[in-house]
């Protein structure tokens, strides 16, 4: 005890009332009583409190103010803080606390489905069932997978793998164990549901193709999302590993198709492990496409074209609106190779493929026109006058121009032919004439009145424009003057002369509809999940040629012998007569390569990729035509031969489907068979008109119909 | 001793004002206790009962303090230090490394800190040196020498735990003490310079890895995301996500759903903000600021030198502890882990910010005349 009261003794106060001092340290050196020392020495009675030494106390007063401007100057700063964190940015920060917590996952959304013209359905979606693990506990239990492994009779290092995969993401998204099981397999597992307590099957919708590899070049597939899609894409809507359409309508119709996914949101803690359920949202299914294909059709020109192992296209299109019935690219692709990803093997096999199944050659295949191109002369020929359908020409076999001779493909020659006959035998002699009439810039002029050199705008991709030589156009292409020799080929479709098969299909719907150029469409309309109409489609006219009804009927009659006639051309193309259906039509056979060598070879010696490729086009009925056919086989070498007999077929299910249909509506609707006796009469008119030649009048009669039904 | 004057001058001078405040900010504490440790559907957990408990003890411990002169206290300080040095020593030879810290003696209720004590018994020795020494013209460096042994033990002994931000409170308190004193120009100078070159030192060899790794993730936090930098981001995301009014009672999402780290202890501030916003932030911090100059207040009328330097020591202890946790929660300093003085849980750290309050009301009471006593 005596220790301490020694250490209060030391203890200094400086007293300020005995001295006057002039600094606070001098007058320290005496040592006076302590009100401690006072305090304790003179015990409790009379402590000296009134006494307090202001000198050195006012010293602790300074420090202790500016210490209090310290506590101040930081505590603003804690203030400013806060109110930069909580009010400035207290939105932002909002947010993270939300995007902290709140984690949804998606739902896909069934994809649109897609029908043919009559509602048929060529690919819908089928609910796939994945067998996924929801990490609650996040400890993997031995009891639960090698139940599960029995179950799904898988190993158990498979699984295992897929968990381990998983290991790094967040916890609220679930592991899938399998994927795609069959409906025995999930029977099982709901059965077992008490042994598999976080394992639960999830509902994914999966693409089923109804007719395999139908329409495959118009249809395309789908596949997982690559990372230059990923960068185009709106990172709201897509992100990696969702499926997205890759080729065809799928690709160019994903904004219709892919309808808007759903959200299941979830609270989670730091972990990522669920704590409640928020609110979500349902998936939105896509919009249904009803495409003008018919399926069947679309099945007959396949098969027509497989059955001969066949390379080429068929197009099949409605003469006055520009519905494409029929679209077929052959050979198919088989899309199956391409979903997830197709194999370096594989593609290098489609790569090497003769008949080069990549290319969609409806539209992407660029081929001479060849005969097919004469309506076109001929028409021009009546148009500009220089020719009537009267005009003969004597064909000898061959013509003389310059220094060189043109062939026609007859041999023996045509002797004295009218437009008529010209076109219904396909007379080169006759067009070479009236093609140097012309001229080279004039025929361009009227091809591109056709479609001809210009892309139709088609819902397809890498759509190639063809091309329609002019002097101006060779000038420009390889600084070249026009020589009139290369009028020659021209004229009768060779030469420089590029089309695709749709748009040969566009040219002889212009010709069939009495001059009015459609633009091709394949989607009827598109409706959504709630059934209603987005939009559906209206026929739309690029352009129409004016008054020249009347010519354009003369290239029909020519076409209409070109098939009918003992000496036509497209016999093949014949519709079974019991129908009454009077087909017209157009046979083509485009060089490849003229060589020597092969000259006098027999065509079955020729080796495949240096034989002719084989046109028809056509449109029938002959009076009012409703369709119009184009069938191009590559390297096919004839076109009376391997075309012709493709688009008879197509057209005589046409027309079977067409009347058994009708015959059906009949009792519900007589309207419709008043219709039919009308066309009927118009054929018998037709046929009779056919017989006598020059009735010119019944001619007129049905031009003005004719015209008066598109305006319409 | 005489009862009966104690007794008048409690009832005269009391400190009602440092009194009320302490309770505010206790009550604000409770509140926000309840919430960071509630567990839906069991409702106030036993931490929150324990700190009650806490409390209570040492609102008896302050009554037991206040009732003695802190002159007589003063008297006390070399063996309450020597005891704490012994307490802390004891720690470390005797004591299992918890994750790595040797902090903490088991004394079966309740877990002993004994580094918080000590940075009272520190303020206690300090007082007793610093008032005793007479210094005219203001301290020498070789005055400061034994102020000096007294800080280096405890310091050490805490460091070696390790417990570097409490060890290097110790330091903070012993310099503002220092200061708060009369320096010379020259002793201030030299020790400027001293500290400079040990902070650096420091760097270079004294640092634990993770120590370091700590600052140099505050100094570049996005290159630590998911570990120190993600426990500052978290604290940014509370305090900001509360916005003016706050998220409401138990409603604070950061804090619920374990994104905040040690939400009842070193964060405890960050789940108050969330869930009570901007305002409620400001009035806490206001209360805080209230006590702090109500605290500098009675260090400035102090009656005598003894009273001034102690009870500014205690406003150093709290204000220094307060500013350094906030700070960290606000995302101005790396995760240290000192608490909210009275806010954040921890019975040691509670206990010993009572006591520091308690000495400030000890000064406050006697540093008036009686009234109407004998004269």
């Amino acid at each position: 005890m005596k220790k301490w009261i020694w250490t209060g003794e030391n203890v200094t106060v400086r007293n300020h009332l005995h001295n006057t001092p002039k600094r606070p340290g001098q007058e320290n050196r005496k040592r006076t009583a302590s009100p401690l020392d006072v305090e304790l020495t003179a015990g409790d009675r009379h402590p000296r409190l009134t006494r307090r030494d202001e000198s050195d106390l006012n010293g602790y007063k300074k420090k202790a103010l500016s210490s209090l401007i310290i506590v101040v100057v930081f505590f603003t700063a804690i203030i400013t803080r806060l109110w930069y964190l909580q009010v400035e940015r207290g939105e932002y920060y909002s947010r993270k606390a939300d995007s902290n917590r709140v984690r949804s996952i998606e739902i896909a959304a069934p994809r649109g489905n897609i029908y043919d013209c009559k509602g048929r359905e060529i690919v819908t979606n089928r609910p796939s069932f994945n067998v996924v693990w929801i990490r609650e506990s996040n400890k993997i239990n031995d009891d639960w997978l090698r139940h599960l492994t029995r179950l799904l009779r898988q190993d158990t290092t498979a699984l295992l793998d897929k968990i381990r995969k998983m290991a790094g993401t967040p916890g609220h998204i679930p592991v899938r164990l399998a994927e795609d099981i069959d409906w025995e397999t999930v029977a099982r597992i709901e059965n077992n549901r008490m042994h598999l307590p976080e394992i639960k099957i999830q509902v994914v919708p999966l693409r089923v193709y109804h007719y395999g590899n139908l329409a495959s070049h118009l249809i395309g597939y789908m596949g997982e999302i690559n990372k230059d899609e990923l960068d185009k894409a709106d990172k709201t809507l897509y992100r990696g590993g969702d499926l997205i359409g890759k080729m065809g309508l799928e690709r160019l119709r994903e904004h219709d198709l892919r309808g808007e996914k759903g959200h299941d949101n979830m609270e989670v803690n730091a972990l990522g492990f669920e704590q409640q359920t928020l609110k979500g949202d349902e998936p939105m299914p896509g919009n249904d496409l009803h495409l003008t294909i018919d399926v069947e059709l679309q099945k007959t020109a396949e098969e027509e074209m497989a059955a001969n192992n066949r390379a080429g296209a068929v197009v099949m299109m409605e003469a006055n609106t520009g519905r494409l019935l029929v679209l077929a690219s052959a050979p198919e692709l088989h899309l199956e190779e391409f979903v997830g990803g197709i194999s370096q093997k594989a593609w290098k096999a489609m790569l090497d493929n003769p008949l080069h199944p990549l290319i969609n050659k409806v539209v992407q295949g660029q081929y001479p026109p060849a005969s097919t191109y004469k309506t076109i002369t001929a028409f021009a020929g009546l148009a500009e006058g220089v020719i009537t359908p009267d005009t003969p020409v004597f064909c000898p076999g061959s013509m003389r121009f310059g220094n060189r001779t043109y062939r026609c493909w007859k041999r023996g020659g045509h002797g004295s032919v009218s437009l008529r006959r010209a076109l219904a035998e396909s007379c080169d002699v006759y067009f070479y004439t009236v093609g140097l009439k012309l001229g080279v810039d004039r025929l361009a002029k009227y091809a591109r009145m056709f479609g001809l050199g210009d892309k139709t705008g088609i819902e397809m991709e890498h759509e190639k424009p063809g091309i329609v030589p002019s002097s101006d156009w060779k000038r420009k292409r390889y600084n070249v003057k026009w020589h009139e020799g290369e009028t020659l080929s021209v004229s009768i479709g060779q030469g420089y002369n590029l089309t695709t098969p749709l748009q040969v299909a566009q040219m002889t719907a212009v010709i069939a509809n009495g001059g009015t150029l459609y633009k091709p469409a394949v989607v009827e309309k598109v409706i959504n999940a709630d059934g209603q109409v987005v939009n559906s489609f209206q026929p739309e006219v690029i352009a129409r040629i004016p008054g020249q009804g009347r010519n354009l009927k003369r290239v029909r009659e020519g076409m209409i012998d070109a098939v009918n006639s003992r000496r036509g051309t497209g016999r093949e193309a014949q519709v079974d007569p019991q129908h009454g259906i009077i087909v017209g039509g157009k046979t083509g056979t485009a060089q490849v390569v003229r060589l020597a060598q092969y000259m006098h070879l027999r065509e079955e010696d020729i080796p495949y990729k240096y034989r002719d490729h084989a046109w028809f086009t056509c449109f029938a009925p002959a009076v009012n035509p409703e369709v119009v056919v184009t069938v191009l086989v590559e390297h096919g070498l004839h076109g009376s031969s391997a075309a012709a007999p493709v688009a008879g077929k197509l057209l005589n299910r046409y027309f079977n489907d067409k009347f058994t249909e009708q015959h059906e509506k009949k009792p519900a609707q007589p309207t419709r068979s008043e219709n039919r006796v009308a066309l009927s009469h118009d054929m018998i008119a037709d046929q009779e008109f056919m017989a006598s030649e020059d009735s010119d009048n019944t001619g007129n009669h049905l031009h003005v119909e004719t015209h008066g039904g598109q305006q319409q | 001793m005489n009862m009966f004057h104690f007794d008048r001058r409690l009832l005269q001078n009391f400190d009602w004002v440092m009194l009320m405040m302490l309770f505010i900010v206790a009550c604000l504490s409770y509140i926000n206790l309840y919430s960071s440790t509630y567990v839906s559907g069991k409702g106030a957990s036993p931490i929150f009962y324990k700190q009650l408990f806490f409390f209570a003890t040492g609102l008896i411990a302050m009554l037991f303090l206040l009732f003695h002169d802190y002159h007589k206290i003063i008297k006390l300080s070399y063996a309450i230090y020597a005891l704490i040095l012994l307490l802390l020593l004891y720690t470390l030879l005797f004591v299992n490394p918890v994750s790595g810290a040797q902090r903490w003696i088991d004394l079966g209720f309740f877990n002993l800190q004994p580094s918080e004590p000590a940075k009272l018994s520190l303020i206690l020795v300090l007082a007793a040196c610093f008032a005793k020494t007479d210094a005219p013209g203001g301290y020498r460096l070789r005055d400061l020498i034994k102020p000096g042994i007294l800080i280096l033990l405890p310091f050490a002994l805490i460091l070696k735990q390790p417990d570097l931000w409490t060890a290097l409170i110790c330091c903070i308190i012993f310099v503002s003490m220092t200061l708060y004193v009369r320096l010379r120009w020259t002793t201030l100078t030299i020790l400027g310079s001293m500290a400079l070159g040990s902070v650096i030192l420091a760097w270079k060899y004294l640092l634990k890895d993770y120590q370091r790794q700590r600052i140099e993730t505050f100094l570049n936090p996005e290159a630590d995301i998911m570990n120190h930098g993600y426990q500052i981001e978290q604290s940014k995301i509370a305090v900001g996500s509360g916005n003016i009014f706050g998220k409401g009672f138990l409603d604070g999402t950061q804090g619920h759903l374990q994104f905040l780290p040690e939400k009842h202890t070193d964060f405890a501030f960050a789940v108050w903000a969330e869930e009570w916003g901007f305002a409620g932030s400001a009035f806490l911090l206001g209360c805080y600021f209230f006590l702090l100059i109500w605290g500098l207040n009675v260090a400035m009328s102090a009656k005598d030198k003894l009273g001034s330097i102690l009870a500014f020591g205690c406003v150093a202890l709290i204000f220094w502890q307060a500013l350094i946790n906030l700070f960290m929660v606000m995302g101005f300093l790396p995760v240290v882990g000192v608490p909210l003085p009275i806010f954040s849980y921890g019975g040691s750290s509670l206990l010993t910010t009572m006591a520091a309050v308690a000495l400030i009301m000890n000064v406050r009471m006697r540093s008036f005349p009686v009234q109407n006593g004998q004269q």
